[in-house]
């Protein structure tokens, strides 16, 4: 056997040193053997990879992959943050949260929890897509001498439908995640935190 | 589960500028990560799930700062250890399938993928199924795209034993396909 036939593969994958590579080049302009051998990996490769391909299909149904919505979901998230980051100072970290400004950010978050990617509309949906809507505004605020706002409390909560970021079933009935956002001093979204919640469980535990 | 279950908490910075890089990413690593993982003997859902899992753990490496170099090959190497840690049905495809499930494989592959026909197609199965095992995993990395080196980090081996296992896998396929 050729002495080249060692490094054949290895020059196929790219894997020799440029030099180890060039020789093996020169090598096998003159080796028909090796030409030949050369010839069956690339077959036996892309065999394999069929082989591969083939098993996929076998073994997967091409369902889409669950994660995706929870990056679509993110990406709804960071859609909604970059508005809320857009928006006008004076919007992001009022001294007072007054009901015309709430419907404008539940618009906005409508918006962007709707901020289609061709990934989310592949995925078929069980229940109507509820839209996001700002749950609960704390307009009692420690505030500081500019008027922003001081604490570490969440200062707007915005609940998104739990069928925004997964698909139907992955999370139980009624679910659905609020978005704590912590303003900074300097009215800068600082933090978000998202807080599973349960609809139902906590209809019980406030019930008399 | 209660309304103070462990909160999810996303660093802004990363969230606005990281969700369509990541969404690229998954759209890239997807096929390649399933395909891997399938072959490697988990079931679809398992591989879902794993694909799942990995990138949910990638989020969280590059939130806390972590490296962001070779990302492909830090996702096989975490799909890698999920898998191993669902040692129940690992490894059935290639060493396990039955008849009918080769079968079914061999039929899969329509005639513009197939490099070969149908029944070299089967021989080439049962070869596969007669690799050893850290061959099967350097093929499959292999075929995911992956350098030499990037191989060696997921399985824990040198660059120079993959490029052997390589070497001798590809050539065993040869032999017991008489190509």
């Amino acid at each position: 056997m050729c002495d080249f036939s060692e490094k054949l593969i290895a020059w196929l994958d790219g894997e020799l040193p440029t030099d180890e590579a060039s020789r093996v080049e020169r090598h096998l302009k003159g080796c028909s053997e090796c030409r030949s051998s050369l010839d069956a990996y690339k077959r036996m490769s892309a065999g394999f990879d069929a082989y591969c391909d083939a098993a996929v299909s076998f073994g997967a149904p091409c369902g889409v992959a669950r994660w995706v919505p929870v990056i679509s979901g993110a990406g709804a998230v960071a859609a909604l943050v970059a508005l809320l980051l857009a928006m006008p100072r004076t919007h992001v970290a009022p001294p007072t949260f007054h009901a015309p400004e709430a419907a404008a950010v539940a618009q906005s978050v409508a918006v962007a929890a709707q901020t289609p990617t061709s990934l989310v509309q592949e995925i078929p949906r069980r229940h109507a897509r509820a839209p996001a809507s700002v749950r609960d505004t704390n307009p009692v605020q420690a505030q500081n001498q500019n008027g922003y706002l001081l604490s570490e409390e969440p200062v707007i909560q915005i609940a998104i439908s739990a069928d925004e970021m997964f698909p139907p079933g992955a999370v139980p009935e009624g679910m659905h995640f609020v978005a704590d956002l912590t303003i900074a001093a300097d009215g800068s979204a600082e933090r978000l935190q998202l807080r599973p919640r349960l609809a139902g469980f906590e209809r019980r535990t406030t019930q008399p | 589960m209660s309304g103070e279950a462990a909160p999810l908490a996303l660093p802004l910075s990363r969230l606005a500028t990281g969700a369509s890089e990541a969404t690229t990413l998954y759209r890239e690593m997807r096929k390649p990560l399933l395909r891997y993982l399938v072959c490697l003997g988990l079931s679809s859902d398992e591989a879902q799930d794993v694909v799942q899992d990995a990138f949910l753990i990638l989020h969280r490496h590059l939130a806390s700062g972590g490296s962001q170099e070779n990302i492909r090959g830090w996702l096989f190497r975490v799909a890698h250890n999920q898998a191993r840690n669902r040692q129940n049905r690992y490894d059935r495809n290639f060493t396990a399938a039955s008849d009918g499930e080769m079968d079914a494989i061999s039929h899969e592959a329509t005639p513009e993928r197939a490099v070969l026909e149908k029944e070299k197609f089967q021989q080439l199965g049962k070869a596969i199924r007669l690799l050893t095992e850290p061959e099967r995993e350097c093929l499959l990395l292999r075929a995911g795209g992956l350098r030499y080196r990037e191989i060696g980090e997921v399985l824990g081996i040198a660059t120079s034993t993959v490029n052997d296992t390589v070497d001798r896998a590809i050539k065993k396929l040869a032999e017991k396909c008489n190509v």
